[in-house]
């Protein structure tokens, strides 16, 4: 009899019955999804990174090598399990075709290698090892959607061809945001192409298990080995790894705690409601003598019964759309192996958002244990107020509102030109970067005297990078990465203090600051080079912490005149700004055309590009999380509106039947109706995009700053806050209140006085 | 004859004060008295359904005052029947699931044998071939009826009932009363809450509440067709001495 109470029940309240549904599977489907995605992601990084043996500790260097004395650290050490010397040889992008398509406007450091012998290897698809024959290349598989490349097209480095043989797999250079690309050419192939690139070295160690990674690189430092570039760990590489697509994961799953929010709300409120109905049918039961808890158990298999069609619907729904949104992640790396634990934490996942819905409508229905049955039966008392439900059409709404909004600001920030300055990059409108050539500061001064001398641009600064020693507190030497010039002009975000301003002050990225334990106002010793192996010490006052993620995060800042000496410039960048913006096109085009057939390491680039080469794949995913959270939430605010106004004109029915009686047309009624939803929905949209925009900033700074932005704030699109995101909102909410107000036409005059 | 229900100096707010009765087994009792004087809060607080302040009401040996909701609920399940006004019955399942609704609650493993016990109840109140309709699609008259089939279920020693032809016309009233007639010739004791002086006069006993307290009682002896008249006439003028 209990099935077919149920069953007849659902019958008489579709509406709710589905909604309910709808609510308990989206709730389980997006949280699935997260931790599905999130598996998959994890899985596959991991399986990608054992695969492919990554190196524990990697230092990039450029210039000179002594292999023995790196092999003499390496043997002498405990905790070293191996160690070998890659050799990468830099291409000038100018020069690279693959495909039809030129890099030249490629931002990365593209380059060739060969296979390694002992670990980070290079591998395929099905995570083989890959050996090139000659004349063939393997090409990033992240390249394979940009460029659209397919096996047999053709690479070209100046007049050399190579034919693309297949994609690899790199695991440590895989993400856009690693800023090196590798391609993989056999061993002959690379010394005949070597004259047309510069070559550098990745000095790369794999550790035994357990070793204190840091203590490593100190070692590595003390021992005053190569250290000319970036210094890389596994935990640095995985992270990189695992930004692009996890900035999209946290989305689903920020939209899936304010879904379930929203359905643990709803699926109250019409419970509430259901009770109110049932209020004489509850009483009835008491009267004649079943128990609270068998009414309650009652009314509690129906939830338990919609909990598990939706739990199910949620995880099947969830594992067909991980489908298309985890393309990338397979395509990047890989297989995620064995997805049978993956697939057990998104049920245990999904279960668990159910229980946490049916706490609630366990607690919800506790309320009528509270009441006697002669209360109930003869409407002596109310399952608490009467509710107002235009109370939570405002509070989804808000909530929607906020759903759509932070991942369009995230977006919105990411892909807007200040934000690299929350990144270590100084905002302008064109940078230059001169690396892996003979003499880079000569190559820099030429561009820079030739920039000023030209007409078209407004302002710029020429910033040289060299590598410093300096002494910690605790007497341990550190490698700092100096980037010297004039950084009032173009200046990254500071999250605490200023640029350095004056002779004998010096700024520190984030990851600096926190691994010297230094803060701003500190002053730190960094050693200048006099040349011929002497050094003298420069007192410098930390200015003040920007955040940074390019190489590798740990940088410095500080003028040209606090270290006027002799250290090698290891690369160096003009930023520049032109007089008229519109000309940067073709200004970039011009000079890209000047410097490639000069081959000599210059990359000339438009800010906005860089940050599409470097960001677009975190952009493209944030995109796709964006369309599902406004599809839900308008999906959501849709249903929610559909089902409560239903509900308040169920409720209101007798009194508009009487209002009827005396002579109100339908469209007088439906007006009422409107304008007391609009006085609900027009706050909760403001409400909405206050949330979206300030606590969701405090939010999204979370997120962001795992991707090493700092100190973050919203750059939003006002047009897409202020216009676009009420609209769409007011689109559904116009819909579902139209669809709703239908009713009203069928409620007739003569119901109130049979009803009396 | 045993008494089945002892009410001593019950109360409940302003309404019922100190109020003491007692019902023998087998008895057909009559509440009366204005709008606001009490009755149904009397039939409440007797059954169970409300707390009473003070007082103690015994069904049997059971007192019922000190037991709590969950044993009030199993009390009213397995020894009282209920009968309102409004027929209080679940949309959602036809007449006879309704009827055997609370039975099969009790003794879910006797379903078979419940059904042909709520079949047979119909049939004898003259419902029995709409067992399966819908309770939107019989007469007040007919769910009522189905309400006293409810009600008799589980064999109660008691039923409670509260105005069950209030909402019925003279027709289906009569047909409603000789229901309860017959059950109680069966030995099942009814209180019952009424307006109807014609309906309180078929019954043994008629108490008069006015302002929570029982103002007067008239014996009329059990009720049979050949001195309809002269009860009717006899609780007329005694209700008009009451000041009804």
């Amino acid at each position: 009899m209990k099935k077919r109470l149920i069953l007849n029940d659902f019958k008489a309240n579709k509406l709710v019955t589905i909604s309910t549904c709808i609510f308990m599977a989206a709730s389980a489907m997006l949280l699935g999804l997260s931790i599905l995605l999130f598996g998959s992601l994890s899985s596959s990084i991991d399986s990608l990174m054992e695969e492919a043996q990554t190196p524990d500790f990697l230092q990039m260097h450029t210039g000179k090598i002594d292999e023995e004395r790196i092999a003499f650290f390496s043997e002498n050490r405990s905790d070293v399990e191996a160690m070998q010397i890659s050799r990468f040889l830099n291409l000038q992008n100018s020069q690279l075709t693959i495909g039809g398509n030129s890099l030249i406007n490629n931002m990365q450091d593209n380059g060739l290698c060969t296979q390694n012998h002992s670990f980070d290897f290079l591998i395929d698809a099905e995570n083989n090892k890959i050996k090139p024959n000659p004349g063939e290349v393997y090409v990033p598989v992240c390249y394979k959607t940009e460029y659209g490349l397919e096996t047999g097209d053709v690479m070209q480095i100046g007049t050399e061809k190579l034919s693309v043989a297949g994609f690899l797999r790199d695991s440590q250079m895989n993400s856009m945001m690693a800023s090196s690309k590798r391609f993989l050419v056999n061993e002959a192939d690379y010394e005949r192409l070597w004259p047309l690139g510069s070559e550098e070295y990745l000095i790369e160690f794999k550790l035994k298990e357990g070793s204190d990674i840091n203590a490593f690189a100190t070692a590595y430092e003390d021992a005053d080995l190569p250290g000319n570039g970036p210094t890389i760990t596994y935990s640095l590489i995985k992270m990189m790894n695992a930004l692009s697509d996890g900035m999209m994961i946290l989305v689903i799953l920020l939209a899936s705690a304010v879904v379930l929010f929203i359905s643990i709300l709803c699926i109250r409120y019409m419970i509430l409601t259901q009770l109110e109905k049932d209020k004489r049918e509850i009483g009835m039961l008491k009267a004649v003598g079943i128990s609270r808890k068998d009414i309650r158990s009652l009314y509690f298999s129906k939830y338990l019964l919609l909990s598990a069609i939706g739990g199910v619907v949620g995880v099947t729904a969830a594992a067909i759309v991980a489908g298309p949104l985890g393309t990338q992640i397979r395509e990047l790396y890989g297989d995620a192996g064995n997805m049978s634990l993956i697939y057990a934490l998104m049920i245990l996942g999904s279960l668990a958002v159910e229980g946490i819905i049916l706490l609630s409508v366990y607690r919800t229905l506790g309320k009528m244990e509270k009441m006697s049955a002669v209360q109930v039966l003869y409407g002596h008392g109310d399952f608490g107020k009467k509710k107002n439900l235009y109370l939570p059409i405002g509070i989804i709404t808000a909530a929607a509102v906020f759903m759509i909004l932070v991942p369009w600001n995230i977006e919105s920030t990411i892909s807007a030109p200040e934000f690299v300055t929350y990144m270590g990059i100084g905002e302008s409108q064109i940078r230059i970067d001169i690396r892996q050539t003979e003499n880079v500061e000569v190559s820099a001064n030429a561009v820079a005297k030739e920039i000023e001398q030209d007409d078209q641009v407004l302002d710029y600064a020429l910033m040289h990078t060299g590598s410093y020693k300096t002494v910690l507190p605790d007497g341990t030497s550190y490698n700092l990465m100096i980037e010297k010039g004039d950084h009032s002009r173009f200046p990254v975000r500071y999250i605490e203090g200023r640029y350095p301003d004056n002779v004998g002050e010096i700024a520190l990225s984030i990851l600096n600051s926190k691994e010297m334990n230094v803060n701003a106002g500190d002053t730190i010793l960094v050693y200048k080079d006099l040349g011929d192996n002497l050094a003298a010490p420069v007192s410098c006052k930390v200015s003040g912490i920007y955040s940074d993620i390019t190489n590798g995060g740990k940088t410095a800042k500080a003028r040209f005149d606090t270290f006027d000496d002799k250290a090698p410039v290891m690369w160096s960048i003009i930023y520049l700004s032109l007089k008229d913006e519109n000309h940067a096109d073709t200004w970039v085009k011009d000079y890209q055309a000047k410097y490639s057939s000069l081959n000599d390491g210059i990359k000339v680039a438009k800010i906005a590009d860089y940050i599409t080469g470097t960001y677009g794949q975190t952009i493209r995913n944030i995109q796709k999380a964006a369309v599902m959270s406004v599809i839900s939430a308008c999906l959501i605010l849709f249903v929610v509106m559909l089902l409560l106004l239903r509900l308040v004109i169920w409720r209101e029915r007798n009194d508009s039947s009487l209002k009827k009686a005396l002579g109100f047309t339908s469209a007088d009624i439906k007006e009422a109706y409107l304008k007391k939803t609009s006085k609900y929905l027009l706050p909760g949209i403001a409400v909405g995009i206050f949330a979206g925009i300030v606590p969701g900033q405090g939010l999204a700074g979370v997120l962001l700053s795992s991707m090493g932005a700092y100190g973050f704030h919203f750059i939003i699109n006002p047009i897409a806050v202020f216009v676009i995101a009420p609209a769409v909102i007011i689109v559904a909410a116009a819909l579902a209140t139209w669809v709703s107000l239908k009713e009203v036409g069928r409620i007739y005059a003569y119901e109130c006085l049979r009803a009396s | 004859m045993s008494e089945i229900l002892k009410v001593r100096n019950l109360s409940k707010g302003n309404i019922l004060k100190k109020i003491s009765f007692e019902m023998q087994e087998g008895e057909m009792i009559a509440i009366m008295g204005p709008s606001g004087s009490g009755k149904s809060t009397l039939l409440y607080n007797v059954s169970g359904m409300d707390q009473a302040d003070e007082g103690e009401v015994l069904l049997g040996s059971t007192e019922i005052v000190s037991l709590s909701e969950d044993e009030k609920a199993r009390l009213r399940l397995s020894k009282m029947g209920f009968v309102f006004q409004q027929m209080n019955v679940l949309a959602n399942l036809n007449l006879i699931d309704n009827i055997v609704l609370p039975a099969v609650h009790a003794n879910k493993k006797q379903k078979r044998e419940l059904y042909q016990r709520a079949q047979a109840l119909m049939d004898d109140f003259h419902i029995g071939d709409l067992a399966e309709r819908r309770v939107n699609e019989v007469s007040g008259g007919e769910l009522q009826r189905a309400c006293i089939c409810r009600s008799m279920m589980m064999k109660p020693e008691i039923i409670f009932a509260d105005e069950p032809t209030g909402a019925l016309n003279q027709a289906a009233a009569t047909d409603v009363i000789e229901a309860f007639l017959k059950i109680n010739r069966e030995g099942t004791s009814v209180l019952m809450v009424t307006h109807d002086s014609k309906v309180a006069g078929m019954c043994e006993r008629i108490l008069y509440i006015l302002d929570g307290e029982i103002k007067g009682e008239l014996k009329l002896g059990k009720y049979t067709q050949d001195d309809a008249k002269e009860r009717e006439k006899r609780t007329s003028r005694w209700l008009n001495e009451m000041g009804w």
